[in-house]
């Protein structure tokens, strides 16, 4: 099978056009940097099948961070049949500098002029046919978003794949061109291939190229030595970029005609701008994006939408009498579209679990306790919050499909470089408010590698939307159990102290392990557009697909383990049986489990943090949940659906076990073990944030591991320990007794002098790095 | 004079880039090189948005400090 892999700046829609070429649901976003790993999918409808490679966005062949290596080194190295060079139509002059580059390499290539759809509409032209002359390659026009035009690139594509194409350069400085001619054969004849590209890298005395061809670089060395131009000295690396732009400026100035208005072109860019006028502002800036930020979680979040709750105190709630009672409006106030599906889908699941369970009932006791307990609990458990997390990710969608999301981050970058981060940070920061892994990869695009290791580690902190369940489940059990707050302020105000223990480390890991520069913030900021129906859909569904294949696998497969944990005696008999009253079965003694003993064994740990010794008896289910969680973040709350189940069915509470699994919401699985342990607010505060700070999910664990230098790693686990205990022992001890805040504060303060002092006599020995 | 003290909404020709070699080669991959144009479209404490090859290049404080424009 033929390999034709996508070549292009950050931003100029690779990833679009290998979605439609291959069908799949990569993720695209309006903000440069968004791919970051190479891809591989399949074109099928073609004459014959092609491989094609999604690569990272660069904007030149000399890779300035870690993730442009990796498009560099494909083409090199890879030897594609074809490469598809794609090409922001509405901004060639960027665009085709490394085209420009590109050409030197000896490989079939074709031009996909994207984004011809909005050139038209700015009233442009270009004249893809003399482009196509000047360049000596196929140039198509195409429009990746609408699929116009791609049977047509991919049918050229092949025909080109199939001739050898030599590289050229655009380069016309003699003097220039004897040397990479004089180096070329050097390369030659040491068998390189590709000796045009590598003999202009050398000259430009490119970082990667002067360490494989060291050998024939005393040989640039003598010809510096001889040349002088008048702007650039012997600078030759500004003098052959110099060259390209000047190339493509002087070539292509009549291949853009503004055809009917020559206007609507700097329109759009004064419409962009005015934009930036009020978002990027050196004051609104921040206050807006935060008044954005709470309105997001406020209409995911709420259960008193615009806080009118008052005017609904003595309203009977919607659908009062059905399964869906309180749907729409209920005494606290109107349901916020987050809530709102919660709610359907939960109540959707109630009536499905009952007659499950209804079902069941004659079936054998350990059949009934396998499916209703084992596997039903966990995978509703999960069910249930996808509503809320898709919503969550859809508002993000359109953030970052609008352009904002850069802005943010340049807004961000004065802020962050206080901390000893540059604004580029953010953009992984934020992906980790959805799921840590990809988020952990995108910091590839940090230059600095103590910036990089900094980031990965405070990403969980971000907190993903696999924990939401248990910040939604412990914040409703409060306010219904203790009732006091309220469960979307609870929720937000946990969310805020992920960020704040962030941003502290991030301030102790820069002045004490991490120390160093902060690396430049240099970004691409694109012109603001409306999302894109179709893009949000794509990555809406993914993201379902994503959560879905994890219920039925990691996450069901986990809940069987506990279940069988928590049913089974350490000699592998099932625990004994236990009946109520009138002699029906109810359950299994969770107290002769193996999960009571490894549970009640560990328990005393969690004494500071206010969920360990102190509960008592049963006070190791929260222990177990945590544990779980190591595994996924769903599994918290699944764990306790089960364990609630076995706690009422082993007499510790009174209760019908039956309503518990039928609560997917995880509220009242987590009143009973409030009930069951006697755990305090504070505790239960303590728990939300052990879950938040500690070791991620087995996959960021992973991703933390693989993306981490060499030797770091195993620091990176003990850092989210060690922050982890600190955090929810400081969360659980202020909130017992409020005037320990007075030596909490006190200790920071001396720790922070301690190390101010020690840096000041110790100046970083990379300071200049 | 430094990119961060021109006026904005006005084209500069650039004349010197202070950075070290990796940034600079960056810089001049982006446009941002002697001879070339650039215009500041607006300042954010120190940090720029300027116009370089018809597209906004968001820069902070201390990079674009390092552009001298005339």
């Amino acid at each position: 099978m033929k390999t034709f892999a996508l070549l292009g700046n950050p931003n100029c829609g690779k990833t679009t056009l290998y979605n439609s070429l291959t069908g799949s649901t990569a993720h695209v976003g309006n903000w440069p940097g968004v791919t970051v790993e190479k891809r591989t999918g399949v074109y099928k409808k073609g004459s014959e099948q092609v491989e094609i490679i999604d690569l990272p966005g660069i904007y030149s062949l000399s890779p300035y961070t870690s993730e442009e290596v990796v498009s560099r080194n494909y083409i090199l190295d890879e030897h594609p049949d074809c490469v598809i060079n794609i090409i922001d139509a509405t901004n060639l002059e960027r665009n085709l500098y490394l085209t420009t580059q590109a050409l030197e390499i000896d490989v079939p290539m074709i031009i996909a002029l994207n984004m011809m759809d909005e050139v038209k509409k700015r009233g442009q032209n270009i004249d893809s046919k003399k482009l196509e002359k000047e360049l000596g390659v196929p140039v198509v026009e195409i429009s990746a978003l609408k699929e116009e035009g791609i049977d047509l690139l991919m049918s050229r594509a092949i025909e080109v794949s199939n001739k050898k194409r030599d590289g050229k350069t655009v380069i016309k400085n003699n003097d220039l061109l004897h040397l990479i001619g004089d180096i070329k054969i050097a390369y030659k004849g040491m068998n390189v291939v590709n000796p045009l590209f590598h003999a202009i890298k050398l000259i430009e005395k490119d970082e990667i190229e002067v360490e494989m061809h060291a050998s024939l670089l005393p040989m640039v060395n003598e010809f510096e030595k001889t040349f002088n131009d008048e702007m650039f000295g012997n600078d030759f690396e500004a003098l052959i970029a110099d060259a390209r732009y000047n190339y493509i400026s002087e070539s292509f100035k009549d291949v853009v005609a503004n055809s009917s208005n020559q206007k609507s072109s700097d329109e759009k860019l004064t419409k962009s701008d005015k934009i930036d006028k009020v978002l990027t502002n050196k004051w609104a800036g921040i206050p807006i994006f935060l008044a954005i930020l709470f309105v997001i979680f406020h209409l995911v979040f709420s259960e008193n939408l615009f806080f009118l709750g008052r005017l609904f105190e003595n309203v009977t709630p919607s659908f009062a009498g059905t399964a869906y009672e309180g749907l729409i409006w209920s005494e606290t106030g109107i349901a916020s579209p987050g809530v709102f599906l919660q709610s359907l889908v939960t109540n959707t699941t109630d009536l499905l679990s009952d007659l499950v369970a209804e079902g069941l009932s004659n079936a054998p006791n350990w059949i009934q306790g396998f499916v209703v307990d084992g596997a039903l609990g966990g995978l509703f458990a999960v069910a249930s919050f996808i509503p809320q997390i898709l919503l969550l990710f859809l508002f993000f969608a359109i953030l970052e499909d609008s352009g904002y999301m850069a802005r943010v981050a340049f807004i961000l970058d004065r802020i962050f470089r206080k901390f000893g981060l540059s604004g580029r940070a953010f953009m992984p920061m934020i992906m980790g408010f959805g799921c840590s892994v990809p988020a952990m990869i995108n910091t590839r695009t940090l230059a600095s590698e103590q910036e990089k290791d900094a980031t990965i580690k405070v990403i969980p902190f971000f907190s993903c939307g696999a924990k939401l369940p248990i910040l939604t489940a412990i914040a409703g059990a409060i306010v219904e159990f203790f009732n006091v707050g309220n469960a979307d302020l609870i929720t937000y105000s946990m969310y805020i102290l992920g960020m704040v223990t962030a941003i502290v480390t991030v301030i102790i890991m820069r002045n004490t392990t991490k120390r160093g520069k902060v690396s430049p913030f240099i970004m691409e900021l694109p012109s603001y557009h409306l999302p894109q129906f179709k893009s949000l859909m794509i990555h809406l569904w993914d993201k379902l697909k994503h959560f879905i294949k994890k219920a039925f696998t990691i996450i069901l497969a986990s809940t069987i383990v506990i279940w069988f944990l928590s049913s089974f005696k350490w000699n592998f008999s099932m625990c004994s049986e236990l009946y109520d009253g009138s002699g029906e079965f109810v359950g299994y003694n969770i107290s002769e489990s193996i999960l009571h003993s490894i549970g009640s064994f560990i328990q005393p740990i969690f004494t500071p943090l206010g969920f360990g010794s102190q509960l008592g008896k049963y006070g190791w289910v929260f222990v177990v949940a945590a544990i779980t969680g190591l595994i996924a973040k769903e599994n918290v709350i699944a764990t306790f659906g089960v364990l609630a189940a076995s706690l009422i069915a082993s007499g510790a509470l009174s209760g019908n076990p039956g309503a518990i699994i039928g609560d997917e919401s995880g509220i009242s699985s987590t009143i009973s073990m409030i009930q069951a342990t006697g755990i305090t607010v504070p505790g239960l505060l303590a728990f939300i944030a052990f879950n938040m700070t500690t070791i991620p999910c087995f996959a960021a664990v992973a991703t933390a591991k693989s993306e981490s230098i060499k030797g770091q790693f195993k620091w990176t686990l003990l850092f989210w320990i060690v922050t982890s205990l600190i955090v929810s022992s400081l969360v659980y001890v202020i909130c017992t007794w409020w005037w320990t805040m007075f030596i909490a504060i006190f200790v920071a303060f001396i720790v922070g002098f301690v190390i101010y002092k020690y840096n000041k006599s110790h100046p970083a020995n990379n300071e200049l790095a | 004079m430094l990119l961060i003290y021109a006026p904005t909404n006005q084209e500069f020709k650039i004349v010197k880039i202070l950075a070290d070699e990796k940034l600079k080669k960056h810089l001049e991959d982006l446009g941002i090189l002697p001879n070339g144009t650039i215009s500041l479209l607006s300042v954010n404490g120190g940090n720029a948005i300027c116009l370089v090859k018809n597209v906004r290049l968001a820069l902070d404080k201390i990079t674009a400090s390092k552009i001298l424009v005339a």
